[in-house]
């Protein structure tokens, strides 16, 4: 049993080739813990002090997220909050205020939980991950760093320190939803992420979308492309309806694999719309699940 | 393993000697004796172990007291401004938001860095700052009038 | 820790809440203290072929390691004695308590538990209480009859307690109808879950233990430690120290016998504390679940001319407390409606699961939301509106209630036209968004209680009492029915309660029954000490005693109130000579009458002393593509006779409509198909949140009851939680087309039903 509180890159990524688990947070791996899902690794390196893990960094292609940003900064940050809306969408909506505090981009994307609420919004919004290791660093897609539930490609020993995310194309939305029972301290019953981009005409030139809590990993819906050029109305209708064909989903004490299949297309019909309003020059507020609709402030 | 660290509770350090899987809240109301923070249950969901950590809200239950060291922790039992009820906590018992107690230390905390962060918030503003504190009894309504009055209270003053 | 400044009005309990440094259970330690842990059964059924012991207790740092062979051989249970305090031969659910281990730290017991050695042959796991009624369904209890039993306890295999209420002639007054609606509803269990799991802590000195427990309850505690190790009520004592909620799940005897023993046998004091998950499974008080089958005949005109309704009640392994929810049910499943002819039957009825018992106005939320769903049917069959139909069915002020009980003044009538009012019923809504209507009610409980009151030289007063206060603030309010009975202020009162050894018996934080029962305790105890007050200052003012007025600290001559002395004077002088010591109980008020009814496993519950009435309307919002259900405003018309505390009352009802919406929306405990709760998490049993919560407008009818406590106070803690569920659904059935059949209307099941076609009484 040890544990090291790494001041610097270097000593945690020593750390990690020494065998140790990085802890961030902690709100996945001392939770689940506690509750009995997983022991404590006996090793663990925090990396929430290490200088520069936790920025955000405006590049030339787009945006780099250290792992260890919070998800209170994510839902906070101004030009993530318009440009790349999905995300923060999805961070803003994670357990409590002290959760999204203390819990990290990083190890939300790292725990490859397929219920996770930033990974649709990071799939559609093209984001990859840096991986890096004593030997190096290495940039993986989330398609090929997302295994299966709670598995990730990456080797032990390496950490993930940043994401990045490229700039959207212009007249470009994004929106995360995601079905949920009570207003707050929820977990995806089932969700979706979509952007959009719009040509001139308003009609949809692009379209990506990406579900949890509905397959192994988040889930990248495929075949969109023959959309391009529909209207936003049609999109979303046949997004809705792609969704809930290409689901997979399981029953558990939450819903049915039914129940699930069905709302789904509703999360990705909705997701569609609002990222076309956003696409469009609207401003939704962060997040959408609390903007409008059933869970809008009355 | 045990190691021994310092933890600073309430601006007060205390050397204490603990297994590194060991939660903030165990250390906190067994080896630095304070037990005003509660636990609730074991799956992180209902906020009656709510600190502040370097003034950001935590859930001690499910937090590596390792991981505190270096770190400002203050707990219900240093909210008290000197001898007299902080505006918050007197706010809380003239508002009625108190019945059994057991949620309102968390309360409290999650209500501090809330003002804290926000000074004024809105109704849906103190609604989502309160939403992982679960209170069985009250229904709410007049914990939040407390934290809205304290605002303004403190907006006054 | 002092606190220098006390704010304007607050609870006496309120500055040791909020500063932290007041001590819950789990807060105590003592030293040489053990920490308790218990081996349960983890399967639901279950004879146990192998029990060893002997690893466990070979671990160095275990004390004590008992099962039911350490114990006395008592069957115990207050309606029906089917129950050991350790597993005896069966286990009967997954939480059944198999031994129970003390040890140095919770690390060691946890691993002295898991070194017990438990083998069963597994048993057929009875899994729904209807199927359990089968003539050959398997016995939960095959020994059944040879238990003990509350007389009027009506009993036959699996059914624990029936009870039925008949009035006229219910074939006749079908044949009367011109509509006969019929319907069947289901609800789930759900949990009291207080946010403070229980806790005990308990140490033996010589032959007496104390025990710290997080009970409501804690006569009816020492009473089970009494019987269960085989003591004199002398020889145990019981404190509460500050109680973190109950709503029932912390009523009646549960875990203290077992750490007392554990405690007398490692000869060291002993605490438990439940996790989360342990308080989910292992408490043998949870909401029952019940189905109904409602049949109402009904004219044109609108009148009711009969109802039946047959209720099975899950009753779980054991019967706790629960005798009296098959009568209290059938009460609840009548309705407060003028019904002419009328049988309701109720079958308690064993299963494999966790046992059930008195959960805040145990029966009546899910009743209330079964037959108010099935009125709205009613109404709608005949086309007339819901409100208008209870307004002309629903009893009222001398009318004659379904067990034939007549009434008093009540405010039924007065709390459907305010809650209609409150929640603008009738306004032009959205397409999304409808207001249902329920009424409900319940009773208030009549039974002894004591305490005592005393002054001190200082003029300082304290009331010693039995109640119990979980946060309700019954307790605190006591202080004022002090106050105003000797012309003090409620902050010149402290309070010593919780303590049996002290205090005289008191029901507990149950039933709503504090102020109906202390109060009168209180008052009367009060009322000698202001009696020794007049005589003191008739004394010294030359006056006759019953001239003299105890008003704002002094006792003056009536009409001439510069001829006064300070009660602080008398107090004095009292110090010096006879000490200023009352004591009070005060007679129950008695039940009423009940004409014209039949009642079968009468265990007095049909006839109410002091009923309470509410009624809420609800605004909801339905999301039609997902099921997902928002309450955005919630109106709460109570009568609940004279409202001594408004801020403590308004409280009450908030707290209990807040539950209530999560009982019709979220909470319910669904079981595998092997007897295991599914959902024993905060995670997947979601409460409300505080992001949940609509506005509320509260209104209390205050009028004259008859029969009532003290000032006219009925009870308060239960009845808000009766109606909200019921409003909820009749306000989504009118969105979704039908009711939703099933209890909690999850988003889900609320999908289903939209989707479902034509649909009829099956549940989701
Ligand atoms: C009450 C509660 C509610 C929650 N609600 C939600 C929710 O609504 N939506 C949601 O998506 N999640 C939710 N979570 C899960 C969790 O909060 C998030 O996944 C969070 O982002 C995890 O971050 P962390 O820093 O706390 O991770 P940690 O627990 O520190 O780590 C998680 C895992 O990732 C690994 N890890 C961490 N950082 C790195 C890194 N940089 N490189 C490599 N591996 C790393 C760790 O070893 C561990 O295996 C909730 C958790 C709780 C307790
Ligand atoms: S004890 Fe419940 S959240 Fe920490
Ligand atoms: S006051 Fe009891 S849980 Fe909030």
């Amino acid at each position: 049993m040890s544990f090291t509180i790494a001041r610097t890159l270097d000593e945690a990524l020593a750390a990690l080739a020494a065998g140790a688990r990085p802890i961030a947070g902690g709100t996945d791996l001392v939770v689940g813990a506690r509750h009995g899902k997983a022991p404590l690794p006996a090793d663990l390196v925090a990396i929430d002090r290490i200088p520069g893990l936790a920025e955000v960094t405006v590049t030339a292609a787009g945006i780099t997220i250290g792992a260890a940003v919070s998800h209170h900064t994510l839902e906070g940050h101004p030009l993530i909050a318009s440009t790349y809306s999905a995300l923060a969408d999805g961070s803003a909506l994670v357990g409590s205020p002290a959760t999204r505090h203390v819990g990290t981009l990083g190890g939300n994307i790292m725990n490859a939980s397929p219920a996770m609420d930033t990974g649709a919004g990071l799939t559609v919004l093209g984001a990859e991950v840096e991986l890096r290791a004593q030997a190096g660093s290495r940039r993986v897609t989330l398609a090929d760093l997302w295994t299966a539930p709670g598995r990730t490609s990456a080797r032990p020993d390496e950490l993930c320190v940043a994401v990045h995310v490229p700039t959207p194309a212009p007249r470009s939305g994004s929106a995360y939803l995601r079905l949920e029972y009570r207003r707050a301290m929820e977990i995806a019953v089932v969700g979706a992420a979509a952007a959009v981009t719009l040509a001139p005409d308003g009609s949809v030139a692009a379209v990506r979308v990406a579900l949890s809590a509905v397959a192994p990993t988040i889930l990248s819906l495929g075949g969109l492309e023959t959309l391009a050029g529909g209207s936003v109305n049609d999109v979303a209708a046949a997004v809705a309806a792609a969704a809930s064909q290409q689901a997979t989903p399981i029953s558990d004490v939450r819903a049915t694999d039914h129940y699930r299949r069905h709302t789904v297309g509703v999360m990705a019909r909705r997701a569609v719309a609002a990222a076309a309003r956003r696409a469009a020059g609207e401003t939704i507020a962060i997040p959408v699940n609390r903007s409008i609709g059933i869970g809008a402030a009355s | 393993m045990s190691e021994s660290i310092s933890l600073r509770v309430n601006g007060i350090d205390y050397p204490v000697t603990i297994d590194q899987g060991r939660n903030l809240l165990s250390v906190i109301r067994t080896e630095v004796g304070l037990t005003g923070t509660k636990e609730g249950c074991d799956d992180c969901e209902c906020g009656a172990c709510m600190v502040l950590l370097d003034g950001q809200p935590i859930n001690s239950c499910s937090y590596l007291a390792v991981q505190a060291q270096g770190r400002e922790i203050t707990t219900v039992e240093g909210v008290l401004q000197g001898d007299a009820l902080h505006p918050l906590q007197r706010n809380l018992l003239e508002e009625g938001g108190v019945q059994c107690g057991f949620c309102t230390p968390g309360m409290i905390m999650s209500a501090t860095a809330l003002l804290q962060r926000t000074p004024a918030p809105t109704e849906e503003e103190v609604r989502i700052g309160l939403s992982g504190n679960l209170c069985r009894c009250t229904g709410y309504s007049k914990i939040v009038q407390a934290v809205q009055r304290t605002a303004a209270e403190l907006a006054d003053s | 820790m002092t606190v220098t400044e006390t704010p304007r009005f607050v609870r006496a309990d309120g500055p040791d809440k909020v500063t932290g440094s007041g001590r819950y259970t789990a807060d105590l330690s003592l030293t040489g203290m053990l920490t308790a842990k218990f081996k349960y059964a983890g399967v639901a059924h279950g004879r146990i072929t192998k029990l060893d012991t002997s690893a466990a207790k070979a671990i160095p740092g275990v004390f004590a390691v008992l099962t039911q062979a350490d114990v006395p051989n008592v069957r115990f249970g207050p309606f029906v004695q089917d129950r050991t305090l350790f597993a005896d031969g069966v286990v009967r659910f997954e939480a059944e308590i198999v031994a129970a281990v003390a040890a140095i730290d919770a690390a060691t017991a946890q691993r002295a538990v898991d070194a017990i050695v438990v083998e069963y042959e597994l048993l057929p796991v009875v899994n729904d209480a209807e199927a359990a009624l089968a003539p050959d369904a398997p016995l939960v209890h095959p020994d059944w009859s040879s238990y003990g039993a509350a007389r009027p306890m009506v009993r036959n295999r699996n059914d624990a307690s029936f009870a039925s209420i008949a009035k006229g002639d219910v074939e006749a007054g079908m044949a009367q109808a011109d509509h006969v609606v019929r319907s069947r509803y289901v609800a789930d269990g759900c949990h009291a879950a207080p946010i403070e799991p229980r806790a005990i802590v308990a140490q033996w000195e010589g032959d007496k233990v104390t025990i710290w427990s997080s009970t409501q309850v804690p006569f009816d505690a020492r009473a089970g430690v009494c019987e269960t190790l085989e003591l004199p009520a002398n020889r145990v004592r019981i404190i509460v120290p500050h109680l973190g909620g109950g709503f029932g799940g912390k009523c009646g005897f549960h875990q203290e016998a077992h750490v007392a023993a554990l405690a007398r046998a490692a000869r060291r004091p002993v605490r438990l504390v439940f996790s989360r998950r342990e308080e989910f499974l292992a408490p043998d008080k949870r909401r029952e679940g019940i189905t109904y089958e409602f049949e109402t005949g009904v004219r044109n005109d609108g009148t009711i001319t009969a109802r039946r309704v047959k209720m099975v009640l899950d009753n779980g392994a054991y019967t706790s407390d629960a005798g009296f929810f098959s009568q209290i049910g059938a009460m609840h499943g009548l309705g407060p409606y003028r019904i002419p002819n009328l049988l309701a039957e109720a079958h308690l009825v064993y299963t494999n699961h966790q046992p059930s018992g008195s959960v805040r106005a145990p029966t009546a939320p899910q009743s209330c939301w079964a037959l108010e769903s099935h009125t709205d049917e009613v109404a709608r069959a005949i086309g007339i509106d819901p409100v208008e139909f209870r307004r002309r069915n629903a009893v009222d002020t001398g009318a004659e209630g379904p067990s034939g009980q007549l009434y008093g003044e009540i405010g039924v009538q007065q709390c459907i036209a305010e809650a209609a009012r409150l929640a603008g019923y009738g306004q032009t809504l959205p397409a999304d968004e409808a207001i249902g209507l329920a009424i409900g009610w319940w009773p208030s409980f009549s039974v002894p209680s004591g305490a005592y009151v005393k002054i001190d030289g200082d003029g300082s007063g304290q009331i010693i009492t039995g109640a119990q206060e979980c946060g309700t603030g019954s307790v605190m309010t006591l202080r004022q029915l002090a106050a105003d009975e000797v012309g003090l202020r409620a902050e010149d009162f402290q309070l010593v309660y919780q303590d049996t050894s002290v205090a005289p018996y008191d029901m507990g934080a149950t039933g709503s029954q504090t102020l109906f029962n202390n109060g009168r305790a209180v008052v009367a105890a009060a009322a000698q000490v202001a009696e020794q007050l007049r005589q003191l200052a008739a004394n010294r003012l030359e006056a006759d005693p019953a001239d003299i007025v105890l008003a704002d600290g002094r006792a003056h001559v009536a009409g001439t109130p510069d001829r006064s002395v300070t009660i602080a004077k008398l107090a004095a002088i009292a110090a010096g000579g006879e000490l200023l010591i009352g004591h009070g109980s005060g007679a129950p008020p008695e039940a009423p009458a009940l004409v014209g009814s039949t009642c079968v496993g009468n265990v007095g519950m049909a006839a109410w002393v002091a009923p309470q009435f509410s009624c809420h309307a609800v605004r909801v919002k339905l999301d039609r593509d997902t099921g997902v259900v928002r309450v955005l405003h919630v109106a709460a018309a109570h009568d609940s006779g004279t409202i001594i505390n408004p801020l403590a009352a308004e409280g009450q009802v908030q707290g209990a409509v807040i539950m209530g919406i999560g009982q019709a929306l979220t909470e319910g405990t669904t079981y595998d198909d092997a007897g295991h709760q599914r959902n024993a998490a905060l995670l997947e049993y979601k409460l409300q949140t505080c992001a949940d919560v609509p506005p509320m407008a509260v209104h209390f009818v205050q009028i004259n009851t008859p029969n009532a406590g003290p000032r006219g106070a009925k009870g308060l803690a239960e009845a808000p939680n009766v109606a909200t569920a019921a409003a909820i659904s009749n306000a989504l059935a009118q969105l979704v087309g039908q009711p939703v059949r099933q209890l909690p209307m999850t988003a889900e099941r609320v999908w289903n039903a939209m989707n479902a076609t034509g649909a009829q009484g099956g549940a989701a």
